[in-house]
């Protein structure tokens, strides 16, 4: 029997199937919940009969070592899942903040989140070869498998990647892993938005392969992985390139590399909540666009008279933008400004934390992508009553 | 609709949008599209269109929506899983004259291209600015872009970069509908699902990608490749494992066993020795102390698990030259037998030694040799089945021993397919990988793109007219045997 | 071992019984084809010509459908290169004309063209008054009214012609004709020819006069000679030497191809030649080919096999001996042409390269895109004048990027085609001449003045 706002944790997936069989049955909307930790990023968010707590979906867990991939369960903690991969010398190379304060593998799924290291290894999108997904109407779905090279069929995995629970449940997902890297270090140069920008393109136009290339905190951090020598030899050259820039640079090894990485990830990945009367804003250009990102959001701040502050993964042009200060009239300003800078140069803003009266839809939402209509249609052929997180994407829906 | 419009009615509608060299409807020159590579499967369109702008497609696909016309898409007709295979009682659109460079980001690692321009032609006009675009299958000097989008082509190098999926951000689609969409952006992600994830690798059924935005990667600093001989496959596949174990992760592991490394020889002389019972081809790239390092535990790892002799390529000539043998393996097994299935399968890499065993004892059974090359370093088999149209029943065995391959790759935990697509050529396996929900499923992301199922149905998903009521062991269907499709 | 014992090669026998039978339709030849890469059909790639050619033979297919196709084919040969499976793609289009002409009637306007091309052509002597007439007709200014009468625009085979044959005196066109003298200067067969080596003879070779060479370039013909004789060979040229039939073989006319054939096969009869030279890489590698021309004839087919086995291009010939006569300097720059015929059909693309760059002083140009076929192929040029147009300014354009004061070609095609669409500004000539030049320690501007 289904009453308003029940949580059901399932225990595994036949449980999960039926409980969203009884759901369709009874015409319940449905909403799927992780550890939360990204859950406040969703655009739009009505209530839902029914709150599926996948956190108890931790089974089955299948480390196949020899062939560097893992099958997990959604409800598995992104903690635990590494720990226990590292064992065997082997990690899910993903490293979002997010992971830190009880992040879900389905619930980094749902929402994309992802770390630093997606300069390199991408974010689940990547990473994911296989998923099992149960639908609004309980249908149990399979796609990809369990070898990371495979076309067979449609890569259904890819639409549930940051569809935020909007066209089904992940239940379980085969990830590709990667061998646990024999030595990391960071090279930290500091430099303004516009000396980052210049480096981070001779970075790109270089050979040195970091993992992360992130600015933030009036400083470039590139991390290097691979062999002892092999990182010596990067941390050098890069030191070698920033100091040609006229810049000041520093090696981190060791603890300091990994500390470092800890504060600059949750600066550049724009996930922890920040605490009341900040907006956080994601923001995503092309590489070569920092600086013009950067002094665009200040411009829009001075106007405003909002304290901002932009923290990046420069190397890919995924960018984090803090308001702080000011009325919430005023940070929608300046979102409306910057998102107007930022769409001209073709790419895209969105919303991930506001004061609770900037609640603006239309306006949180900015406008639909290009692909709306197909984007419909796919929701709806998955969701044909749309019982499923209900709200989200609104007001594009 | 009062019966099936005649291909003169088509060709005066297109004309409205299209030149009359761009409307084929004489017989031979449509029959010169009957198959792609592969050519047990074929079909005459009923009319073939070449576009040369997006305009031009919209207005071709706009032709069909408007007489509920069934079309196929084709690049350079080099699938082997029969993709563009056309529909005898549809249109062909051809996208081999779109083929124009559009936008080179160098100091950004992009570039806009149209759908016929090649995959090779793109790292050559990247190679200026030190940039190349990584995914390389075997046929990357004639295969398309807008074929590699459709498949999801892997190659050589996609152990370490990755395949198509990896490397294409945006796409400019036409609809079945006829309208335009973009999906993906130049940018490393854009708001809403995925549509650009899950375009890539259907294989066309869901659309024309009239534009592509690839990524581009810069050429590494350093590459160093190695040919390593073993006396068996078996050794070889150890090898593999112990790569893995230890923790490297190359550009590229090939192997070739010893039919394979004759045809090779032949086409091309690149130095595999005759003696060797399986070859392995390891290539390493990055930063050149990263390199060397890795490099030197490779070389190691083929020592420790039996290497005859390891060869390292002395320079960029013949490195060249290797991959020249290894990427012409299957057009040289012409040399040796005109006739042969080429498969696909996918098996978990730590499985190779048992089921190559295995593979060679399926095909003693049958009577037949069978050549493998592949690319070991993810475990994606390709099995190539020789056999003598001369020699009665040969075929037909070599069909029935196809499908035994792939059930194993299947039981092995692996797949159907790792690169070439399912295409006609195993809709019939997908049942053995997939439950019928999980078709379903995937069938509804089709209906959304396509509700009427006009864009190259008949590819993908099994059905009762190309597999027979119960998928399983080769029967001819009707229309083989009235005569409309050809099957050899 | 998995599988069992090794298998060779040999154990399995593929049964190919036409050269058709090696095409497994894997498009490696498709980018290398130039027709394909102007119109991006199917039909105009090797792949698709291929294809086209098995319907033909099980009769699928209209000849008159075929024939558009086979016809555009430049037969450059660029195909054979690319493809992996080692198709015989030079014998299929060859078989494949022959048959097409035995089963098609052509068009009234075609058969009249191709009738002139083959009335003229392989005939130096008809050619050379043929020339006369153009060269009279041009000092009336013939040309122009013929132009402005519309007539070229009907028949644009008139204007091809007109626009490659070479700007050529009536005493140059003559002079060859003349007997030839012991400076070997003009040759022409009037009787056999000796022209002995200088020095030791190291070998006695034959040599080819050709049609199109030795009437519109024969001082291309006394430049070989010279340098053969140099080089230490005694050279003969036999007089009943005639056409070597290579335009006929490449267009489908298989019997007169092989009339041509046994005709020169006998006039090369003596037996003393170590090799049967050739400066015009069309003609070499039809002769290449006499064996497989003649296997079924009885009579000849052995001659024709001993016969090709002696055919040598004159830059292969060279390149496989070591250089006798001294190479003064020659400041030059020359961008390197490979004829396709040369670098395609018989693989030779070093030996020029190398006797170029012996010669002190010359500096050799790659030419980009240098595998493309330059649009003569034959007559091709006459006979499909707007492709051959397109892709003779293709060639001039990548030519004159090399920055090059010249163009050096083994084929009289080639060096037609290059000079229609270099015009005077960058004169083509052959490889030989510029050995000769070297040889006699010419200066650049005595090449082409």
């Amino acid at each position: 029997m289904v009453s308003s706002s029940t949580i059901h944790r399932p225990a595994g997936l036949r449980e999960t199937r039926d409980a969203l069989v009884e759901a369709a049955r009874a015409g319940a909307s449905v909403e799927c919940a992780g550890g939360g930790a990204s859950a406040p990023w969703a655009q739009g968010r009505g209530s839902a009969n029914l709150v599926l707590d996948t956190t108890s979906l931790t089974a089955p867990l299948i480390h196949e070592a020899g062939d560097l991939t893992v099958l997990a369960g959604a409800g598995i903690l992104l903690s635990e899942l590494q720990a226990e991969l590292a064992g065997a010398g082997q990690f899910l190379a993903l490293d979002p903040p997010s992971a830190r304060r009880g992040a879900t593998l389905g619930g980094v799924m749902s929402s994309g989140d992802a770390g630093p290291l997606r300069h390199r290894y991408g974010t689940l999108r990547e990473l994911v070869i296989g998923v099992t997904v149960v639908l609004a109407d309980g249908t149990v779905a399979r796609s990809g498998g369990r070898v990371i090279k495979n076309v067979a069929g449609y890569d259904l995995a890819k639409l549930f990647c940051s569809a935020y629970g909007s066209l089904g449940l992940v239940a379980d997902l085969w990830l590709r892993l990667h061998p646990l890297p024999e030595r990391r270090c960071t090279v930290r140069v500091e430099a303004t938005a516009a000396e980052a920008g210049g480096l981070v393109l001779a970075v790109l136009a270089s050979p040195l392969e970091p993992s992360a290339l992130d600015f933030c905190r009036g400083a470039c951090w590139a991390r290097f992985e691979g062999t002892a020598a092999g990182t010596q030899a990067q941390a050098e050259a890069a030191v070698g390139l920033a100091r040609g820039s006229g810049l000041e640079a520093e090696v981190l090894g060791g603890d300091e590399d990994a500390a470092a990485w800890e504060q600059v990830a949750t600066a550049t990945s724009g996930g922890a909540f920040e605490g009341d009367g900040v907006t956080v804003l994601r923001a995503v250009t092309l590489p070569s666009e920092l600086e013009a990102a950067d002094t665009a959001l200040q411009r829009a701040g001075q106007g405003a008279g909002v304290q901002v502050e932009l923290a990046s993964h420069a190397g890919i042009g995924v960018h984090t933008g803090r308001l702080t200060g000011g009325d919430a009239a005023a940070h929608a300003i300046v979102l409306a400004s910057w998102r107007d800078f930022i769409a001209d140069r073709g790419g895209s803003v969105s919303v991930r934390q506001h004061p609770p009266d900037l609640d603006d839809p239309a306006l949180l939402a900015g406008p639909p992508p290009p692909g709306l209509e197909v984007m419909r249609r796919v929701k709806k052929v998955f969701d044909p009553d749309g019982r499923l997180a209900p709200g989200r994407f609104s007001p594009w829906f | 609709m009062n019966g099936p419009v005649s291909v003169e009615q088509l060709g005066a509608e297109l004309s409205q949008s299209l030149r009359r060299d761009q409307i084929l409807v004489e017989r031979a020159e449509l029959r010169t599209y009957e198959c792609d590579g592969l050519t047990g499967h074929r079909a005459t369109p009923l009319i073939a269109v070449l576009p040369e702008t997006t305009a031009e497609v919209q207005a071709a696909v706009q032709v069909c929506a408007s007489h509920h016309l069934r079309f196929v898409a084709r690049g350079s007709g080099t699938g082997l899983s029969g993709g563009a295979l056309p529909d005898a009682e549809g249109m062909l659109i051809v996208l081999t004259r779109m083929r124009r460079i559009v936008e080179i980001d160098p100091a950004n690692q992009r570039m806009v291209v149209e759908p016929g321009v090649t995959n090779l032609e793109i790292s050559k006009a990247a190679a200026p600015h030190g940039l190349y675009y990584a995914p390389d299958p075997s046929s990357q000097v004639v295969c398309s872009i807008g074929g590699n989008v459709a498949e999801n082509a892997g190659g050589a190098h996609c152990l370490k970069y990755g395949f198509t999926t990896h490397h294409v951000l945006g796409l400019e689609v036409v609809l079945p509908d006829a309208s335009v969409v973009c999906l993906g952006s130049p940018m490393v992600e854009s708001p809403g699902y995925d549509l650009r994830g899950v375009f890539i690798g259907t294989e066309g059924t869901l659309g024309i990608a009239t534009s592509v935005t690839v990524r581009l990667l810069r050429l590494p600093e350093t590459v160093a490749t190695l040919v390593a001989e073993f006396a068996t496959t078996a050794d070889a596949g150890t090898a593999v494992s112990a790569i893995i174990a230890a923790g490297i992760v190359p550009a590229a592991v090939e192997m070739l066993d010893h039919l394979a490394i004759q045809a090779c020889e032949a086409a091309v002389g690149a130095g595999f020795s005759l003696e060797a019972g399986a070859v392995l081809v390891v290539e390493v790239d990055g930063p050149s102390e990263e390199c060397s390092g890795t490099f030197a535990a490779a070389t190691a790892a083929c020592t420790a698990s039996g290497a005859l002799r390891v060869r390292v390529a002395a320079d960029a000539d013949e490195r060249r030259l290797i991959w020249q043998g290894r990427k012409a393996a299957f057009a040289a097994m012409g040399r040796l037998s005109p006739a042969f299935l080429i498969q696909d399968g996918v098996i978990p890499r730590t499985r190779l030694g048992p089921v190559l065993t295995r593979i060679a004892e399926l095909a003693a059974e049958a009577g037949l040799h069978v050549a493998n090359v592949f690319h070991a370093g993810d475990g994606n088999l390709h099995p190539l089945i020789l056999y003598d149209t001369a020699r009665a029943g040969e075929d037909e065995r070599a069909e029935l021993l196809a499908t035994r391959i792939i059930q194993l790759c299947v039981d092995a935990g692996g797949s159907i397919t790792g690169e070439h697509g399912v295409g006609v050529d195993k809709a019939c396996s997908m049942p053995a990988m997939f439950s019928e929900d999980d078709l379903a499923a995937m069938l509804r992301v089709r209906t959304a793109f396509d509700p009427e199922g006009r864009c190259n149905p008949g590819k993908v998903f099994p059905t009762p007219r190309l597999c027979g009521e119960r998928p399983g062991p080769y029967r001819p269907h009707p229309l083989e045997e009235a005569g409309m499709i050809d099957r050899w | 071992m998995p599988g069992g014992p090794p298998v060779a090669v040999g154990d399995i026998r593929p049964s190919i019984a036409s050269p058709l039978d090696a095409c497994i339709h894997c498009g490696f030849c498709l980018p290398a084809c130039p027709t394909y890469r102007l119109w991006g059909k199917e039909a105009d790639s090797p792949r698709g010509r291929i294809h086209l050619m098995r319907l033909l033979s099980t009769g699928e297919a209209e000849p008159a459908a075929v024939a558009r196709h086979l016809d555009a084919c430049l037969g450059c040969l660029a195909c054979l290169d690319a493809c992996p499976s080692g198709v015989a793609y030079d014998e299929a289009i060859e078989d494949s004309r022959e048959e097409l002409e035995s089963v098609y009637r052509r068009p009234f306007a075609e058969r009249v063209l191709r009738l002139a091309v083959f009335a003229l052509f392989p005939h130096p002597r008809r050619l050379r008054v043929a020339m006369t007439g153009a060269v009279l007709a041009k000092r009336v200014r013939l040309p122009g009214l013929v132009r402005r009468s519309g007539l070229t625009k009907r028949f644009p085979f008139v204007a091809a012609l007109e626009e490659l044959l070479p700007e050529i005196s009536l005493t140059e066109l003559w002079a060859s004709s003349r007997a030839g003298r012991g400076d070997g200067r003009h040759l022409r067969r009037s009787r056999d020819e000796m022209v002995r080596a200088k020095g030791v003879a190291r070998l006695r070779v034959g040599m080819l006069t050709g049609c199109v060479q030795q009437v519109l370039f024969a001082p291309v013909n006394a430049a070989t000679v010279r340098v053969l004789s140099a080089e230490g060979c005694d050279v003969i040229t036999p007089r009943a030497q005639g056409c070597c039939g290579a335009l006929m073989l490449h267009t489908g006319r298989g019997e007169d191809a092989r009339r041509a054939a046994r005709r020169l096969i006998d006039a090369f009869s003596d037996e003393g030649l170590d090799a049967i030279v050739v400066n015009s890489a069309g003609c070499g590698s039809a002769m290449k080919s006499y064996d497989r021309l003649l296997a079924a004839d009885p009579v000849y087919a052995e001659r024709a096999s001993s016969f090709s086995a002696k055919v040598r291009d004159v830059h292969e010939l060279l390149g496989g001996f070591e250089a006798r006569a001294e190479r003064h300097g020659l400041e030059v720059r020359v961008a390197y042409h490979d004829a396709c015929h040369l670098a395609h059909a018989q693989g030779i693309r070093s030996e020029p390269r190398r006797l170029l760059r012996a010669i002190p002083g010359l500096t050799l140009l790659e030419i980009p895109d240098g595998d493309t076929c330059c649009g003569s192929a034959g007559i091709y040029n006459l006979l499909e004048p707007v492709t051959a147009d397109e892709l003779g300014t293709a060639k001039a354009d990548s030519v004159r990027t090399t920055g090059g004061a010249l163009v050096a070609a083994g084929n009289p095609g080639c060096l037609l085609q290059l000079q229609r669409h270099l015009g005077k500004a960058l004169p083509a000539v052959h490889p030989i001449e510029l050995l000769d030049a070297s040889i006699r320690n010419l200066r650049p501007d005595a090449l082409r003045p």
